[in-house]
C-alpha cells in the first residue's frame, strides 16, 4: 500500500476513566474492524479516520481508544508512547469523572510532553443531569483548555472536537 | 577566513613600528628575532592570500576528509542530497544523453530483472494451476476452491506452499503508525493501519503484562496456518506476516532488512511526523522480504508422473467408450433389424418394442401358426438372454393364415386338396364321406373362412364298397347290379377327373371276397375271379383310361361275419382301394 502524498499520519489516544463514552465517541467517528471486546482483553482498541483538513492536506487519524481505568496510575504508559495527541473524555453526568479526567491529563502530560489536547465533556444530550459546574470548566478554559462539549449519542460536537485536535496537531512544530 | 584578518593585523602593526624607530636598529632587531622564520611568514602570508593556492590545497585533502567523514555519520549525504539532486535536474534538463549514456548499462538488466520476476511469479502459478487441474488431488482442490469461493490457482498455492511471507510491515516504533506495507501477490489483506497499530498495542500488552526486561519483545505470533514474526528496531519494528512453516534462515534476511532501513532511514524514523512517504524507498527491502517456497516434490511429481498416468487412464477410458460405443451401436442396429424382421413376420403383430432395465423387450400379438419370433434372433445375431419376448395369442386374418387354419382344424386326408382365396376356401379330390360330413359342419367355424365350396370333393365310399353282389358259387355278378355298376363307372370317370386335375394317377386294387361256405381253394378262386370280371368289365366300358390303372386281387378276407344269408351274400362281393401317385 503505497501512502498517498499529503497524507500525515497521527497516533491520538482517547483517554478518561470508565463509561465516559470515549468508545461511543469514537463509534461516531469511524469505521472500525476490530469489536470492542478488545479492551477488555488487550486494553485497547485501534480504529482510523481520514481527515480532510483543506482539500490538499490529510490527516489518517489512527484513534488508541485505552481501556478507561479507575485511577490515572493504572493507564498503560505504553499505550500512550508516540501519540501527538489526545483527547480527554468526561462524563457531564458524573462530576467525578472530571476530576479523574484532569489526573489523567497529567499523567498523560508526564508521558508525552506537551502534545495537543482537547477536553469532551461528553453526555451534552442530558444536560439537565449535568453535575459539572460549569464555573470550573470555565475555570478550564482561563488555563488554556480547549473544552468541547459533546453528546457521543445525537453527535454534537463529536467532529467539531476530532477536527479540533487535528488543527491543533497540525500547528504543532516538529 | 578567520585567522587572515589577525595576521594581517600583525604585520601592519610591525610596519608601523618600524616607521615610527631607527629604520635600521629595527631591521636589524627584526632579522634577529624573526631570523628564519621570516621567509615562512611571507610563505603563510602567501597561502592565505592567494585563492589559487588555497583551492590547491583544499583539493588535496578534500577526498579524504569526505571518507573520514561519512564514516562519522550521513550528514555529509544529507547535506550534498539536494544539491546532487539539483545538479542531476539540471544536468538532464540541459542534455539528457549524459545522463542516457551513464544509465543505459544497468537499465537493460534492471528491466530484465523485474520482468522476469513478474514473469516468474506468473509462470508458477500458471505450472501449478496446469499441474493440478486434472487429477485428483487437483479435482479436491477444485471442489474446495469452489466451496471457499478462492480462485483454483490460490488452493493450489496455499497447498503446495511450504512458506510464503504474504505481508510484511515496516512500523514505527514509537507510535506503531505504519510507515510501509508490501503484500504477496493475491494475499487477504486487512486493513494495514489498523493491523499496525493493534501489533504494536498487542506487543505493548504482552510486554507490561509479563514485566519481561525492556529488550525483550514479543516475537512470534501464531495464528492457525499463520505465523507473525516481528523483528525489533531501535526506531522500528519490522513484521511478517508468513502462511506455512517459516525456516529460521528468513530471520536473519528480515534482521538484515531491518538494519538497513535503520541505516538508510535513520533521520527519518527519528524524526518521524507522520509522513509515511519518506520511506517510500524503503519498499524495495520490503520486497525482496516477501518470500515463496513451494514444496519441490509435490511440485516436481506432479507433473511428470501425473500427466503420464492420466493419459494412461484418459486412454483407457477412451477405448473402453469407444468400445462400448461401438457394441452399444452395433447391438442397437442388430435389435433395430430384429423389430423389423419381427414386424414383417406375417401373424406377428409388434406392439412395443426397446430397453427396459437393461435388457431389449420385444412385445406384440402371435398367430400360434406364425413362426416364433425367438427363431430369428440367432439369424439377427441377437443373443437371447439380453431379450425378454412377450406375445399374446391371436388369431390372424391374412389368408396365409386362414389356409393353415383350416387343414389343422379339419385334418384333410391326404387326397383333399384345400384351396382358400378371399374368403372362399375350396376343397378338391376324395375322402371318406365321414370326413366330409364333418368337414362341412366344422368349417364353419374356421376363422377367416366366409365361404366354402365342395363341388369337386367326391366321396370314396361308393367306389371302395360298391355294393355289387355276386351269385352263389359263380363270378358273375347277380341280376339286376347294372344300375349300381353304372353308378361304379360314373365315380370312377368322376374320379379320373379329379385326379387328372389334381394332376395325380389313380390306380384301382381290385379285391374280390366271398362268403363262408365252400372251401378254401374255391373261395380263393371265386375271389379272384370275381375281381377280375369286374376290372375286365370295367376296362372294357370305361371311355378312357388315361391316369388309371385298374388290377385284380384276391382276399381271404370276409367283408363281415356272417350271421344271416343276407351277410354271406353282400360278403360275395368286390372292395376297391384307391392309390394315388403324381403323374408324370
Amino acid at each position: 500500500m503505497m501512502s498517498e502524498r499529503n497524507i500525515v499520519q497521527k497516533k491520538i489516544c482517547m483517554l478518561g476513566t470508565f463509561a465516559v463514552g470515549k468508545t461511543s465517541l469514537v463509534r461516531r467517528f469511524v469505521q472500525s474492524i476490530y469489536s470492542d471486546k478488545y479492551h477488555t482483553t488487550v486494553g485497547v482498541k485501534i480504529d482510523k479516520k481520514l481527515i480532510d483538513m483543506d482539500g490538499t492536506q490529510k490527516m489518517m487519524m489512527m484513534l488508541w481508544d485505552v481501556e478507561g481505568a479507575e485511577q490515572a496510575h493504572e493507564l498503560r504508559k505504553s499505550y500512550l508512547r508516540g501519540a501527538s495527541g489526545y483527547l480527554l473524555v468526561a462524563d457531564g453526568t458524573r462530576k467525578e469523572t472530571l476530576y479523574r479526567a484532569l489526573e489523567i491529563q497529567t499523567r498523560a502530560q508526564d508521558a508525552l510532553g506537551l502534545v495537543p489536547y482537547v477536553f469532551l465533556i461528553n453526555k451534552s444530550d442530558l444536560v439537565d443531569e449535568w453535575t459539572i459546574d460549569e464555573r470550573e470548566l470555565e475555570a478550564l478554559v482561563e488555563k488554556g483548555w480547549h473544552v468541547i462539549r459533546t453528546s457521543a449519542k445525537s453527535g454534537v460536537g463529536v467532529e467539531e472536537a476530532f477536527m479540533a485536535l487535528a488543527r491543533k496537531m497540525m500547528e504543532m512544530p516538529k | 577566513m578567520m585567522a587572515e584578518p589577525r595576521s594581517q593585523d600583525v604585520l601592519e602593526e610591525g610596519v608601523h613600528l618600524d616607521a615610527a624607530s631607527d629604520d635600521a636598529e629595527m631591521a636589524e632587531l627584526r632579522s634577529l628575532l624573526l631570523g628564519p622564520a621570516e621567509g615562512q611568514i611571507a610563505e603563510i602570508h602567501e597561502r592565505l592570500t592567494d585563492p589559487h593556492r588555497q583551492l590547491t590545497e583544499v583539493s588535496t585533502v578534500l577526498p579524504d576528509a569526505i571518507a573520514v567523514r561519512t564514516r562519522q555519520d550521513d550528514e555529509l549525504a544529507n547535506a550534498l542530497g539536494p544539491t546532487v539532486t539539483t545538479a542531476i535536474e539540471r544536468s538532464v534538463r540541459k542534455n539528457p544523453q549524459p545522463l542516457v549514456d551513464a544509465i543505459f548499462p544497468v537499465i537493460g538488466p534492471a528491466i530484465r530483472r523485474a520482468i522476469s520476476v513478474a514473469l516468474s511469479g506468473m509462470v508458477q502459478s500458471l505450472n501449478q494451476s496446469m499441474a493440478y487441474s486434472f487429477s485428483v488431488q487437483g479435482l479436491k482442490w477444485r471442489i474446495e476452491a469452489w466451496r471457499t469461493g478462492k480462485p483454483f490457482a490460490e488452493v493450489v498455492m496455499l497447498h503446495t506452499l511450504l512458506f510464503r511471507v504474504e505481508q510484511v510491515f515496516l512500523i514505527h516504533r514509537e507510535t506503531g503508525l505504519l510507515l510501509q506495507h508490501v503484500v504477496a501477490g493475491s494475499a487477504a489483506v486487512q486493513d494495514a493501519d489498523m493491523v499496525s497499530g493493534m501489533l504494536t498495542a498487542i506487543q505493548d500488552f504482552v510486554h507490561d503484562s509479563f514485566n519481561s526486561p525492556a529488550e525483550e519483545q514479543l516475537e512470534t505470533l501464531e495464528v492457525g496456518e499463520l505465523t507473525v514474526w516481528i523483528e525489533q528496531g531501535p526506531l522500528a519494528i519490522l513484521a511478517a506476516v508468513i502462511r506455512g512453516t517459516a525456516p529460521q534462515e528468513l530471520r536473519p534476511v528480515f534482521q538484515e532488512t531491518l538494519e538497513t532501513i535503520h541505516l538508510q532511514f535513520r533521520t527519518a524514523l527519528q524524526d518521524f511526523s507522520g509522513d509515511a512517504s519518506e520511506f517510500d524507498g524503503a519498499r524495495p527491502l520490503l520486497e525482496d522480504c516477501l518470500q515463496t517456497q513451494v514444496d519441490q516434490d509435490k511440485q516436481a511429481a506432479a507433473p511428470n508422473r501425473f500427466p503420464r498416468s492420466l493419459i494412461v487412464i484418459a486412454s483407457i477410458i477412451l477405448l473402453a467408450l469407444l468400445v462400448w460405443g461401438f457394441f452399444a451401436w452395433r447391438d442397437s442396429r442388430r435389435w433395430n433389424a430384429y423389430v423389423e424382421r419381427v414386424r414383417r413376420e406375417p401373424g406377428v403383430v409388434v406392439t412395443d418394442a426397446g430397453t427396459r432395465d437393461g435388457k431389449y423387450f420385444i412385445d406384440g400379438l402371435r398367430d400360434p401358426l406364425a413362426r416364433d419370433p425367438q427363431a430369428f434372433l440367432a439369424e439377427a445375431n441377437v443373443d437371447p438372454k439380453t431379450v425378454v419376448t412377450r406375445f399374446e395369442p391371436f388369431q390372424a386374418m391374412s389368408p396365409e393364415f386362414v389356409l393353415p387354419r383350416a387343414r389343422r382344424l379339419l385334418e384333410p386326408p391326404p387326397t383333399v386338396n384345400l384351396k382358400f382365396d378371399n374368403g372362399v376356401l375350396e376343397a378338391e379330390g376324395f375322402a371318406s364321406l365321414e370326413w366330409i360330413t364333418e368337414m362341412r359342419r366344422t368349417v364353419r367355424f374356421v376363422p377367416g373362412v366366409t365361404q366354402f365350396k365342395d363341388e369337386n370333393l367326391l366321396a370314396v365310399d361308393r367306389i371302395v364298397n360298391p355294393s355289387l353282389l355276386f351269385e352263389l358259387d359263380k363270378t358273375e355278378p347277380a341280376p339286376g347290379q347294372e344300375e349300381k355298376f353304372k353308378q361304379l363307372m360314373a365315380d370312377i370317370e368322376r374320379l379320373q377327373k379329379l385326379a387328372e386335375s389334381m394332376n395325380k394317377n389313380a390306380r384301382l386294387e381290385i379285391t374280390g371276397h366271398a362268403d363262408g361256405s365252400g372251401s378254401e381253394e374255391r373261395n380263393a378262386e371265386l375271389s379272384r375271379g370275381r375281381a377280375e370280371k369286374i376290372a375286365s368289365e370295367l376296362n372294357a366300358r370305361l371311355p378312357s383310361k388315361n391316369n388309371l390303372t385298374i388290377v385284380a386281387a384276391a382276399s381271404k378276407e370276409k367283408l363281415r361275419a356272417e350271421l344271416t344269408e343276407a351277410d354271406r351274400a353282400a360278403n360275395r362281393s368286390v372292395t376297391f382301394k384307391i392309390i394315388l401317385t403324381d403323374a408324370r
